[in-house]
């Protein structure tokens, strides 16, 4: 046999007898298997939940009865960002930027906006999902497979007796590599095929290629990710003096990648970048809406404006004699009005968003678990970004919800009539129901290359790392 | 068999081997006697490549073990003073994974033989060898050199510690591999040991190989007088 598939199998063997590593394996495996099993839960009571409300609310709206259509605009309805399957890997901030939005004419109500009322969402993670267990507690596992791979070699002086058989330093090196990978694939292998059947059965045949791309980057993105862990591990393990070093030398990286700076960068992220409160953001809103983006024309002066405009462009002296509905008109202006401030709030909101998320990205070069994180939540479309993208699809939606009221009420309504005008069911059917579809995996992932970058950079610094070590090493005598 | 030419090694100001010139033939049992810090095990450790030379050569049949590392390893096998097996694998898998590096034999009843011919109980042969004395791990390292058809032993006082029983049965064993032409370079503290099973004596100190003859021509008395004399000078 080759000595690299023997120098595996032979630590396979150890592995398998060490207590701790099985006790770890079999915890590691058990919380996979919860991880999923209450994902799928959850997915399946939230898809359910949703799927209903949707179907629920779609029925209110169209035979919510004959009404005026400012009083159906007004009387609104719910929209649903669609649980996928990928959401059951990694929750990412969905919990936290909620999955559900309530439409009505003048209101861009709470959605993503949550993070504006306290702190940033970024820094409140701790649900235990298949990712996390991913990110957090297999490389603690490769921890312990691997802090011992040299050091004990050395302790217990079987390394000289491995070299005196004429095996090289980097064949020792492949060999354990070879042991932990083998061990890590038959702990992950069954969750991906779980996971990948779950998805196909799941899916609709409409999105399949776009999941199915996600999921593989996911193994591909997960699978590099572990693997520099793991040579960072042997790496350590190699240029450790004593097994104690090499795991307290470990610990302390796990412990720094995976808390303190993630922790750190996003309460850095806030301080730099920090959000204004909900109240306030609220209020700079209605106060520019009262007085005007100028600060000068109020409310009053753009309608009468409006007014005027109306008269002069349909050469009459009165509102009663236009030939539509000037509520209707002055509803709708008011209502691009209140978009147009609430768009450039809304912009300086998604800027400091993305501020801080830049921060996070910066951070992923020095740390590949932001990395994987980051990738993770966006291939997950759990992310940040969809949830931006999602509320920028919802607000469209309202958009031309609201407008066609509006231009309904103008067109076929009087001056001065207001309960007096009804729309029927055939108006509200002209307003489509709400669908939502997730950018594709290829845009998503550009918009997390820089830890793309980091990740690469992390495998290729190691790899050359631990390939210039174990040419350069000679025996510890 | 082998070879030391001009072969020297210092870390820095200090020399832990100064210009020793050896020639062991197939066949003999060369021992290294001196104190502590005499060069013994340097020696050793040149041989085995896992120092650099600082100057000179350490050659096995003809060949440079710095120019030839895996080809001169796989001709010889190597028992420290503490021979130190995987503790979770039993006698048995040990002696197959290194075998398996080393090129040796494969078959598992074969091994199991050879075990048993080594001295190991069979009773050990499929426990753990957290569970081994260390004469019994001794064992297993000759079982292993009998395995791989080693033909040069390096030995770094293997019988330190041993009982005197055990370390007599390592001594019938090395003169066993003798017998089937097996060279054996042993560096020793033991000069009983070294006088009883070794056919050539090379005395040691401060990196400095002092004397060398062949055992027969001297008696453990006179042995011990040269040594003691050496140590003194």
């Amino acid at each position: 046999m080759n000595e690299v598939l023997l120098i595996a199998k032979k630590e396979i063997q150890i592995a398998l007898r060490k207590k701790l590593i099985v006790a770890l394996a079999v915890v590691i495996v058990g919380l996979i298997g919860v991880a999923l099993y209450t994902g799928y839960v959850a997915y399946k009571q939230q898809k359910n939940i949703i799927e209903h409300a949707q179907k629920e609310n779609r029925t209110k709206w169209l035979e919510q009865g004959d009404k005026h259509p400012h009083i159906a605009a007004h009387y609104g309805t719910f929209v649903f960002k669609p649980k996928t399957i990928l959401s059951l890997f990694d929750f990412g901030l969905d919990t936290y930027t909620g999955t559900s939005i309530y439409l009505e004419a003048h209101y861009q109500h709470e959605f993503m906006f949550r993070p504006a009322q306290s702190h940033s969402s970024v820094i409140r993670f701790g649900e235990l999902s298949v990712a996390m267990v991913f990110q957090i507690l297999i490389p603690l596992l490769i921890i312990f497979l691997a802090f011992t791979a040299f050091t004990e070699e050395r302790e217990n002086e079987t390394l000289r007796l491995l070299l005196s058989q004429g095996v090289l330093y980097g064949t020792i090196v492949k060999g354990k590599l070879v042991a932990y990978s083998i061990i890590l694939f038959v702990i992950v292998a069954p969750f991906f095929v779980i996971y990948f059947m779950l998805s196909m059965v799941i899916t609709n045949s409409g999105s399949i290629t776009d999941i199915g791309l996600r999921i593989g980057f996911l193994i591909v993105m997960y699978m590099l990710y572990l693997l520099i862990f793991m040579t960072f591990s042997v790496w350590v393990s190699m240029r450790s003096s004593s097994s104690k070093n090499a795991l307290l030398t470990l610990l302390t990286c796990w412990i720094l990648f995976t808390i303190i700076i993630p922790k750190t960068t996003a309460n850095l992220g806030e301080s730099l970048y920090p959000l204004p409160s909900m109240k306030m953001y609220k209020e700079a809103i209605q106060k520019d809406v009262r007085l005007g983006v100028d600060g000068k024309t109020t409310k009053k002066d753009r309608q009468e404006q409006l007014k005027n405009e109306y008269l002069k462009r349909y050469q009459v002296d009165s509102l009663h004699k236009l030939p539509l509905n000037f509520e209707g008109i002055r509803m709708q202006s008011g209502e691009e009005y209140g978009d147009r401030i609430y768009d450039i709030h809304w912009q300086r909101l998604i800027r400091i968003f993305d501020n801080q998320n830049r921060v996070s990205s910066l951070s992923s070069i020095v740390n590949p678990y932001l990395a994987i994180r980051n990738i993770s939540m966006g291939l997950a479309a759990t992310d940040l970004n969809t949830s931006i993208h999602f509320q920028k699809i919802t607000e469209n939606y309202r958009r031309a919800l609201i407008r066609k009221m509006n231009l309904d009420m103008a067109k076929n309504s009087k001056y001065g009539e207001f309960y007096e005008y009804k729309a029927d069911k055939n108006l509200w059917k002209t307003v489509e129901g709400f669908q939502y579809k997730t950018v594709s995996v290829f845009e998503t992932l550009q918009l997390y290359l820089i830890e793309l970058l980091s990740l690469c950079c992390w495998g290729l610094v190691i790899a050359i790392l631990i390939a210039y070590s174990s040419h350069k090493k000679r025996p510890v005598l | 068999m082998l070879q030391a030419i001009d072969l020297t090694k210092k870390y820095g100001d200090f020399v832990a081997l100064q210009s020793l010139n050896l020639t062991i033939n197939e066949g003999e049992i060369f021992c290294l006697l001196g104190a502590n810090g005499a060069g013994k095990s340097t020696t050793i450790n040149l041989f085995l490549n896992f120092i650099e030379a600082t100057d000179g050569k350490a050659m096995i049949n003809n060949m440079d073990v710095a120019k030839n590392a895996k080809e001169t390893k796989r001709l010889l096998s190597y028992i420290p003073e503490n021979l130190m097996l995987y503790k979770n694998l039993t006698g048995l898998e040990n002696l197959h994974f290194f075998c398996g590096l080393g090129g040796g034999l494969q078959d598992k009843d074969m091994l199991e033989e050879l075990l048993v011919q080594s001295g190991l109980q069979k009773d050990f042969i499929r426990k753990r060898v957290s569970s081994y004395s260390k004469g019994m791990r001794q064992k297993v390292g000759i079982a292993l050199a009998r395995a791989r058809g080693a033909k040069i032993l390096l030995l770094d006082e293997p019988t330190s510690g041993l009982d005197p029983k055990a370390s007599n049965e390592f001594s019938e064993l090395l003169l066993n591999m003798k017998e089937i032409g097996v060279t054996t370079l042993m560096a020793t503290h033991d000069l009983f040991r070294a006088k009883d099973t070794g056919t050539h004596i090379g005395i040691m100190r401060e990196g400095l190989l002092l004397d060398k003859f062949e055992s027969k021509d001297v008696s453990f008395q006179d042995l011990e007088k040269m040594y003691l004399k050496h140590m003194h000078n």
